[in-house]
């Protein structure tokens, strides 16, 4: 009976690892999905920040240009008699 | 923004699902089934994340290449409107030089040869005429400068200051000796005459002053081509196309013999003093 009893305690102690094993395999699998994506939203944010930064330049640019057409358009406005024929 | 405000969402129900998880599996009998449910709760919510923060990467990029295009488009229209008004600095500024280069007068000829022009545009030689020397220079040397040249450098000047220094010198002594003869070729009066529609013939017109003096002194009696072939322009060099007139030979000679006269005119002057 006792080795009976030891035997079952075996066999649990078995399937209790096992079970254990399986739990931490999940466990890491989860832990390194989880890393990947964190390491997806850093790239995510280098990219976007690289693409707002340019789009800042070229509004900066384009304001620029646009305030010195602005003034070119108004001084020749300001003399239209050099267009007549 | 929905995806983003579930997302913002996601992590308070994540801290309290794992409470509860903790709670059930501490205070229930069936802790295997427990953990099962908490493993199909981890990974749903894994996978909702996920799903999430794609769908809010997907429409950000989305939105910048819009807004990139966007401002793409307006340079190009920029740039578009900055050609515009450099045409037409371009055109105002060329129309500006032409104008000013129709107003000014670029002298075609070298002021060496310019003749300054009369007041009835016509150049008599005659001794019949009584006009001051010094007159018809100055209204020749008035309307040889258009561009204000200075009449020291020009023919007529050169001719007016071979005339007057002959004049001084020589006063009747020569007139009965050598020029008493005069030359068959030049045996006329010759009258420059000119077209006065151009300002080319006006400056090509030759004027001889002090012909008055010059003529009882010389004793010269010219008269030549009246009514007959006139002495037209001389036309410039920088239209090939049109046919060069030039002064027929007996005025050519009539010059040549008359400058030949002043030097010697000259030479005996220097002996006589």
């Amino acid at each position: 009976m006792a080795r009976a009893g030891g035997i079952t305690n075996a066999v649990n102690v078995g399937i209790a690892v096992q079970a254990d094993w399986e739990n931490r395999e999940f466990i890491s699998h989860i832990s390194l999905n989880v890393r990947r994506l964190f390491e997806f939203l850093l790239q995510f944010e280098a990219t976007t920040k690289s693409k707002l930064a340019s789009l800042n330049e070229k509004l900066d640019t384009l304001e620029r240009r646009l305030e010195l057409l602005e003034v070119q358009v108004g001084t020749a406005s300001a003399n239209p008699s050099l267009f007549s024929t | 923004m929905d995806e983003s405000i579930e997302l913002k969402n996601l992590r308070p129900q994540l801290y309290s699902a794992a409470e509860y998880c903790e709670k059930s599996y501490l205070h229930n009998e069936q802790k295997q089934m427990v953990l099962d449910n908490l493993k199909d709760y981890a990974v749903r919510a894994l996978v909702n994340a996920v799903d999430h923060l794609g769908t809010v990467a997907y429409k950000l990029t989305d939105l910048l290449e819009q807004q990139t295009l966007e401002v793409s488009t307006i340079e190009l229209k920029a740039s578009c409107l900055n050609q515009k008004l450099l045409t037409c600095q371009t055109y105002t500024d060329k129309e500006g030089i032409r104008q000013q280069q129709l107003l000014a007068f670029i002298p075609r000829h070298h002021k060496h040869y310019i003749l300054p022009n009369s007041v009835s545009k016509k150049v008599h030689f005659s001794p019949q005429v009584q006009t001051d020397p010094r007159q018809t220079y100055l209204h020749a040397k008035a309307r040889l400068q258009p561009s204000d040249t200075p009449a020291s450098k020009t023919l007529s000047w050169h001719l007016s200051s071979e005339t007057k220094s002959t004049l001084k010198g020589t006063s009747q002594t020569l007139a009965s000796n050598e020029i008493s003869k005069p030359p068959a070729s030049a045996s006329e009066v010759f009258q420059l005459l000119e077209n006065g529609d151009n300002a080319r013939e006006k400056s090509s017109a030759a004027l001889f002053p002090a012909s008055n003096a010059l003529v009882p002194s010389l004793g010269i009696t010219h008269r030549e081509l009246e009514g007959s072939k006139p002495l037209t322009a001389f036309r410039s060099f920088d239209n090939p196309k049109r046919d060069i007139i030039r002064a027929p030979v007996r005025s050519k000679s009539v010059l040549s013999s008359f400058f030949v006269k002043q030097k010697q005119m000259k030479l005996k002057a220097g002996y006589v003093a």
